[in-house]
């Protein structure tokens, strides 16, 4: 990822020297090998672009690994895919689906210079990020109470912080058919890679409201804000398929159980 | 400010045309935070070259192991250990990052007409990550090191002993250097072409930078998670990869060729690139069918997505994949005859200059048409089941990867090098030493073909007598092309030293970079260029242009 | 298209004259973000109740359709690649194009993995059991043959078939 602004001020007394009209020459924030902003600008989506090309590839793998193994082993994806909590599952793709509308309207109040409207939407972006993070974190208690862990671990229910065993619990992992360990390990892979993400772009978020705080974005220079939404919307992009593939594999709803 | 570097006052500054990039800025520190697409692709080369030599030392104790049944040198352990160091520290430490990331690092911003690469800060930190990837690798070898083979094969890779997790979390950081570079790069080519620079014009060195910068961005990521889930699995033990616990071992092997079969593009498609440029220039003429050979780099790109598991014929996979990859691998094997062919034609009846860059651009045809061929041998399926894992598929790669990708990297480097340093070599000594490195090479791996198809495994220590002959031939030989490599070392050395200085054009191209001074100030050109002609048009190129100076 | 353009109107009397080289961003509208949004919200709704009927092995495939159709919304209107260079949606559909790719022929072997007997020297005609030219002496008779059972083996590849892992 990349980012646009320098330093605070310009060093070269002989560029934009006058501090009334700084854009005389080259505005702080257009880098010295481009010619126009429209230029940079450009480039910065391309390249962000091809950033998140990659971590599209990044994540397929993880995919197509589901894929064989669901198709191996249908029973075993189904038995944990019914482990999981459909209602938090649900609860926080909604929540990622309304930080992308805040990022969305937060590049839009900062394409239009508005500092404070976009101060506003990225703090509810960074909120979302935090409910998401700790409707996780309620998961994978469960999990772990239950013992429905990753390959070795599989079967002995832990405590999620000390990881120690917990005495006299019950882990439904000996009544769960054969290889629901795989879906756990790719569980856990892949939505631990996802929270992963959601943690750096907490991070990256929140030194963009820092900088818009600063005053460093404007009608004229957006760039940093339209790229990190974009990064922030391929997150929730991994979510909207994440989601049904992990919790709604064979669905059977409540009162239907036989 | 991104082209300068971090103790520019305003002399010398970005403007002035008068100081070379080398003295535009002096000390440590003016080259620990550079900016400067140039002296970055010089912190690369640096590396890259002493990558090189580390891993050509253990390729030549693997040699000397080998010239003898038996014990000849080291234990077997140990010798496993070595030849895993040889081809990590080769694929992912040298010949990845060695021609896109030095040579064009430093000539793919000239070629455009423009003072940087797309994002100056991205490209030092891509440096700064290789060396961290580099980092873990060095620390995995002084502290067990591996004896998977570079390949990393599961279960061998989840259960033996040794420092796996450090060197896979080596090639795993280094792999986000390539793809932050393939991003700079495809970047850095759509949005910087001088006025005049169009797609049309584009040197052919450019559109095979681009078709590797694809490559890096696509296909390094699944390397990426490849070598997650080994470090989990070994760690964890998650069962992806275990049959004990449902997994299965050959999924990891489609996981490690969709990336690596893919990254053999990222390795030819650059050397192939310089080729382009090598022959243009010492034939004094334009590339024969410029758009046939752009397309083809594209479509080898485009293939090489298509092909991978003709690595994994003999893994266990089913019949019907085993002949869909079959058939999908000799259509990749269009594109490279294309440009083969293109090549041969540009030389036809052409005023060819035997100068030493050209001498390794003729040695890379000869050899590239061997390695391509031989790989057709391995595409098809009847015969890479007897082939396969052995010495055949051990001198075809060779071929490919030393032969052609190697030789190309050692011609560009001697073109460019006095575009870099500003210096000249010595020409007569260039020429001995590359018949000693020509003769070497060749000699240490045509008996491998012969080896292998008689039946000598790969990676084996021991071996049965009858091929006693052929390994003694080849080591023979190995000791041939270290002598010509570290004189050619010796000879560069020099040239830094006491060289005689370079004048701008000493080739008489008429490439785009070839039109900045020699060597070039910090911002490459000493005014904005308006490019009006293409880079190999010789025919409107003016005499000022192809002059010396 | 969306109805509220706010363009920046600077651009064409810029006192500095950057103006036509100004960022020319679109700008969408309060309604068209919250209208991408309740959609999304509905698909996802309608994933949740799509998943309670059982289809079998479609229940999958409408999952990912249905993911497909919020993720084209998202590309599209939040991450603006309708207002963008046309080049950056062929970055995507590039990435998605090779997903495809590895998803398809990788599961192109693990589904015909077995379909044919893979071990080379043992070649039989699946149907009749039959030796086919070129075969071992000892065909195996499909009704023999037990289940996860591999005759031996010459090959000294590293890797193990997988024709064991399905065994209980």
């Amino acid at each position: 990822m990349t980012t646009e602004a320098t330093a605070d001020h310009d060093e070269h007394g002989e560029h934009g020297g006058d501090p009334e009209h700084p854009h005389a020459d080259h505005p702080k924030w257009l880098q010295h090998h481009w010619d126009t902003p429209a230029q940079q600008f450009d480039a910065a989506k391309l390249g962000m672009w091809a950033f998140l090309g990659q971590e599209l590839l990044f994540f397929s793998g993880l995919f197509v690994a589901y894929a064989i193994y669901r198709t191996w082993f249908g029973e075993a994806f189904a038995a944990g895919s019914h482990e999981l909590n459909r209602t938090m599952g649900a609860a926080n793709t909604c929540v990622l689906l309304f930080s992308s509308l805040t990022a969305a309207l937060g590049v839009r109040s900062s394409q239009l210079g508005k500092k404070n409207e976009t101060t506003i939407w990225i703090v509810l972006t960074i909120g979302c990020a935090f409910a998401f993070l700790v409707v996780k974190y309620f998961e994978y208690q469960a999990k772990f109470h239950h013992g429905l862990l990753p390959g070795t671990f599989f079967g002995t229910p832990r405590d999620m912080l000390t990881f120690e065993p917990l005495v006299g619990a019950h882990s439904p992992a000996a009544e769960l058919p054969n290889h629901t360990n795989v879906f756990f390990s790719l569980y856990f892979i892949m939505t631990g890679l996802h929270a992963l993400h959601v943690i750096i772009g907490i991070g990256i978020w929140i030194w963009i409201l820092k900088r818009n705080l600063r005053g460093d974005f404007s009608k004229r220079y957006f760039t940093p804000v339209d790229i990190t939404a974009l990064y922030w919307h391929l997150v929730d992009l991994v979510w909207i398929y994440l989601f049904p593939m992990m919790y709604l594999i064979d669905y059977v709803p409540p009162g239907h159980r036989g | 400010m991104a082209a300068i570097t971090t103790d520019q006052h305003g002399h010398g500054g970005h403007g002035d045309p008068n100081v070379d990039y080398l003295h535009v800025s002096k000390g440590i520190w003016s080259w620990i935070y550079t900016l400067d697409h140039k002296r970055i692709g010089i912190l690369y080369l640096v590396s890259v070259i002493t990558f090189f030599i580390v891993a050509g030392l253990a390729a030549l104790l693997v040699r000397i192991e080998l010239f003898t049944p038996g014990r000849t040198i080291v234990d077997p352990d140990t010798y496993n250990r070595l030849f895993t160091l040889h081809g990590v520290v080769m694929v992912f430490l040298f010949i990845i990052p060695a021609i896109p990331a030095s040579l064009g690092n430093f000539v793919l911003p000239m070629m455009l007409g423009a003072k940087d690469v797309a994002f100056p800060r991205l490209n030092l930190l891509s440096y700064y990550i290789y060396l961290l990837g580099s980092c873990f690798a060095i620390y995995s070898l002084i502290s067990g090191a591996v004896d998977t083979g570079w390949t990393f094969y599961t279960p061998y890779s989840t259960t033996t002993n040794g420092a796996v997790i450090a060197m896979v979390l080596g090639a795993f950081i280094a792999g986000f250097s390539s793809i932050l570079t393939g991003v700079n790069f495809i970047t850095t080519i759509h949005k910087l072409r001088a006025p005049g620079l169009t797609w049309s014009r584009l040197p052919l060195f450019l559109w095979a930078i681009y078709a590797t910068s694809i490559l890096q961005v696509l296909a390094t990521p699944v390397l990426a998670i490849t070598l997650l889930l080994l470090m989990l699995e070994r760690t964890f033990g998650i069962g992806i990869f275990d049959p004990h616990k449902g997994g299965d071992p050959v999924l990891f092997q489609h996981f490690f060729w969709f990336y690596s079969h893919p990254a053999v593009y990222i390795m030819i498609l650059p050397g192939m690139g310089i080729i382009n440029e090598l022959i243009s220039t010492f034939s004094h003429r334009k590339i024969m069918g410029y758009r046939a050979v752009f397309i083809s780099s594209l479509a080898l790109a485009l293939f090489s997505f298509l092909v991978w598991a003709h690595h994994m014929f003999t893994s266990g996979m089913s019949e019907y994949a085993n002949m869909v990859f079959s058939a999908l691998t000799f259509l990749v094997a269009i594109p490279s005859g294309v440009k083969v062919f293109n090549w041969t034609g540009t030389l036809y009846k052409a005023s060819i200059w035997a100068a030493s860059p050209m001498l390794y651009a003729l040695a890379f045809l000869f050899q590239f048409c061997i390695g391509g061929l031989t790989g057709l041998f391995l595409g098809m399926l009847a015969t890479d089941i007897h082939l396969h894992d052995t010495y055949f598929v051990v001198a075809h790669f060779h071929y490919v990867m030393v032969g052609s990708t190697v030789f190309a990297f050692w011609g560009g480097l001697h073109y460019w090098w006095p575009k870099i340093t500003g210096k000249m070599y010595d020409e007569g000594t260039a020429k001995k030493v590359f018949w000693i490195v020509f003769v070497g090479y060749n000699g240490v791996f045509l008996p491998q073909f012969v080896l292998g198809s008689r039946g000598m495994p790969r990676r084996y220590y021991d071996y049965l007598p009858q091929f006693e002959f052929l390994h003694k031939v080849s080591t023979m030989f190995s000791w041939v092309l270290a002598v010509g490599l570290f004189w050619m070392l010796f000879m560069f050395i020099q040239s830094l030293r006491n060289g005689k200085k370079a004048p701008r054009n000493p080739w008489n191209s008429a490439g785009y970079e070839w039109g900045t001074p020699t060597p070039p100030p910090l911002e490459n050109f000493t005014s904005p260029p308006t490019f009006t002609r293409g880079p190999y048009d010789y025919h409107l190129a003016t005499d000022a242009e192809i002059a010396e100076d | 298209m969306s109805d509220a353009h706010d363009h920046d109107h600077d651009h064409d009397h810029d006192e500095d004259g950057y103006g036509k080289d100004e960022v020319h961003a679109h700008i969408g509208s309060y309604k068209q973000y919250g209208a991408v949004f309740m959609a999304l919200l509905a698909f996802t709704l309608l994933t949740v109740a799509v998943a309670s009927v059982h289809l079998g092995n479609a229940n999958l495939a409408v999952a990912v359709i249905i993911a497909s159709l919020k993720a084209a919304l998202v590309c599209t209107f939040f991450m603006h690649l309708k207002d963008d260079n046309k080049f950056n949606s062929l970055i995507l559909i590039a990435a998605v194009t090779f997903i495809g790719v590895f998803f398809a022929l990788t599961l192109n072997d693990v589904s015909y993995r077995e379909k044919l007997d893979t071990q080379s020297g043992n070649r039989i005609y699946l149907e009749s059991g039959d030796k086919a030219p070129g075969s071992w002496d000892n065909p195996i008779k499909k009704e023999e043959k037990k289940e996860g059972e591999a005759a031996p083996q010459a090959s000294t590849s590293a890797s193990a078939a997988p024709s064991a892992s399905h065994a209980p």
